[in-house]
């Protein structure tokens, strides 16, 4: 009897020899991440319950990322419930305003999640970390205030999708332009209740913060999760991130997938952009080309990482951006920030006539600033495009990688980066 | 367990943001429950007029004990309860789909309502029929056409009782005493 990775993990936590997709299991939890969005309303579910004491507060982690810094009297209010809450309960993974960055960032930068175990936050993108090869997912704030209380969670084991890809990407293709495409074959709904793990000689090669591309959107094609297979590169990821020992999990040679999709980095032809209202709509770059924008975003727990800036750094480097047009840069994290300074990248965009944020989600979601008014048309490096994702119903947003926003960003419309590489 | 009520027939993909916008996250204050279920129930879809996969007159006429029947992909996106929060306030008692988005599926149970997921489904209501749920039986009618369908639901065997209990937090209160 074989298993997939994801099955491993959660037959192993749930103390099981064997599992398979679609059984309902009961499993522990190894860490457990709130935010500033949904950490209040999580905590007054957990006092709701009448209960004291977090079932183990060194597995908690509580990242302020959304709202940095606070906007407004609502959001300072819940923050500060949520600082309280952190004190009383002893948790000493709390990342104030200025310490972290956007959680799941910062929970796979400080090693918080290690191979082979699980976490899981109140935000759906929590499947990001899953880049270690553990079992990342997300739930809502009930849920996490019994997990607060027990530890435990059920689960569906996910069927798994194998998603293979072969060959090379030559930049300024990037992780992103085959993710675009790998959610154009599957849709919004191709993964419903399933896992997607990445294979194949183009995962190997690419960096962590591409593969955090990968499992940071396979929610958007409805996944439980998505993860990939521990290598060296983890390896060498996390050595002086984390102390505590771990195991690198894989799926058994013979394991049984529920299907298997099949990519080649030469499918990609041209720079992808998925256009609006829906992830799953690629298209080339050059049929959409000279679409007005009002606005470019380079950011977010999909794109706001060092090789991100990097690529769009030297595309903007000595040249201006539109004149009509806001370009605004946000790193991922702290982390990402201070590299980021060292390398020049962040004179270089301030130069080129971007505005640079603190490490905050920024313009991804309808939450606190770069919010679009009515008709605005938006280039972003985020996850979603939904209508209304970002501010009025009719802004329209577009989405691709830091390079294609990068390019859009100097003509002030949708540009090919290949023009500039 | 049986869930009577009227149909509302919403479109596919309809998504958490559209559900609950991204704008009033931080409002509402969870200490507070009347106070936070007025604000959830009156923030929800509030851009109704300008989607397709919601009916027009829904927010005006909704009633308590109403059952949407929605296309695929229903709640997909982010983890906000807020989304189902939303439905449960303004009456909504379960949402019956071709398929549901995972975190929306867990977040309606877990606040004391039913989803649940039967492909094809949606063809066979329209909004204003009647239909009718049996949980335990695992069979949804629609008393205005006489047809009847059977589901089985993929959940842990204490989801029934969950639901009885009015919820996730209840049923873990109800464990305690
Ligand atoms: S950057 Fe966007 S998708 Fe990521 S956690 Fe923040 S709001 Fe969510």
């Amino acid at each position: 009897m074989t298993m997939t990775l994801v099955e491993k993990i959660l037959a192993r936590k749930a103390g099981k020899k064997f599992v398979k997709p679609d059984e309902i299991v009961e499993v522990s939890v190894d860490r457990a991440m709130i935010h500033d969005a949904l950490g209040a309303h999580t905590i007054a579910r957990f006092r709701e319950l009448g209960m004291e004491k977090v079932w183990d507060p060194a597995r908690i982690v509580v990242v302020v990322d959304h709202y940095v810094p606070n906007k407004d009297i609502d959001t300072a209010k819940k923050c500060l419930n949520i600082k309280k809450f952190v004190v009383e309960q002893d948790i000493e993974n709390y990342y104030e305003v200025g310490k972290g960055g956007i959680a799941h960032q910062v929970l796979v930068e400080k090693g918080h999640v290690l191979p082979g175990t699980i976490l899981v936050g109140v935000d759906s993108h929590t499947t990001t970390s899953g880049v270690v090869g553990a079992f990342a997912t997300g739930i809502g704030v009930d849920e996490m205030a019994a997990v607060f209380k027990t530890g435990r969670l059920w689960e569906r084991v996910p069927g798994t999708i194998r998603i293979n890809i072969e060959g090379k990407l030559v930049p300024p293709i990037m992780s992103k332009d085959l993710m675009l495409l790998v959610l154009k074959k599957l849709g919004v709904s191709g993964a419903l209740f399933k896992s997607l793990q990445y294979t194949g000689t183009t995962i190997r090669q690419m960096s962590m913060a591409g593969r955090m591309v990968l499992t940071n959107m396979a929610i958007e094609s409805g996944a439980t999760n998505g993860i990939i297979e521990p290598d060296q590169k983890l390896v060498d990821f996390l050595k002086g991130r984390t102390t505590q020992p771990f195991e690198l999990v894989r799926s058994d040679q013979d394991a049984e997938y529920t299907e298997t999709l099949e990519f080649h980095a030469d499918d990609i032809k041209e720079p992808l952009v998925a256009v609006p209202p829906k992830p799953s709509n690629a298209v080339g770059v050059t049929e959409v080309g000279g679409t007005r924008i009002d606005q470019a975003f380079i950011g977010s727990c999909t794109n706001g990482r060092l090789e991100d800036l990097r690529i769009a750094a030297k595309i903007l480097k000595d040249r201006k951006v539109d004149k009509l047009t806001k370009v605004i840069v946000i790193p991922a994290s702290q982390e990402v920030l201070k590299a980021a300074l060292e390398e020049g990248l962040i004179s270089i965009f301030v130069e080129a006539g971007a505005v640079v944020g603190p490490p905050t989600c920024g313009p991804c979601m309808e939450a606190h600033m770069g919010i679009l008014g009515p008709g605005e048309v938006c280039i972003s490096t985020a996850n979603r495009n939904f209508q209304g994702r970002v501010g009025d119903t009719t802004a329209r947003i577009y989405l691709a990688s830091p390079a294609t926003v990068a390019a859009s960003a100097l003509k002030g419309k949708i540009s090919d980066p290949r023009e500039f590489f | 367990m049986e869930l009577k009520g009227r149909v509302w027939k919403f479109g596919k993909d309809v998504d958490t943001d559209e559900l609950f916008a991204g704008r009033f996250i931080m409002g509402g204050d969870e200490t507070s429950q009347s106070q936070y279920q007025e604000f959830i129930a009156k923030s929800g879809l509030s851009d109704v007029e300008q989607r397709e996969n919601v009916p027009g007159d829904f927010l005006t006429n909704v009633t308590k004990g109403d059952i949407i029947v929605a296309q695929e992909n229903f709640g997909i996106g982010s983890s906000r309860q807020q989304a189902a929060e939303t439905l449960k306030y303004k009456g909504v008692r379960a949402v019956v789909a071709d398929s549901i988005h995972r975190i929306f599926f867990r977040n309606f149970w877990n606040l004391g309502c039913p989803a649940i997921d039967l492909p094809g489904i949606s063809s066979e209501f329209k909004t204003g029929h009647e239909i009718l749920i049996n949980l335990r039986q695992g069979t949804i009618k629609n008393l205005s056409t006489g047809k009847e369908f059977e589901f089985r639901l993929i959940i842990p065997t204490w989801f029934i009782d969950m639901v009885e209990a009015g919820g996730l937090i209840p049923y873990h209160k109800s464990l305690k005493a």
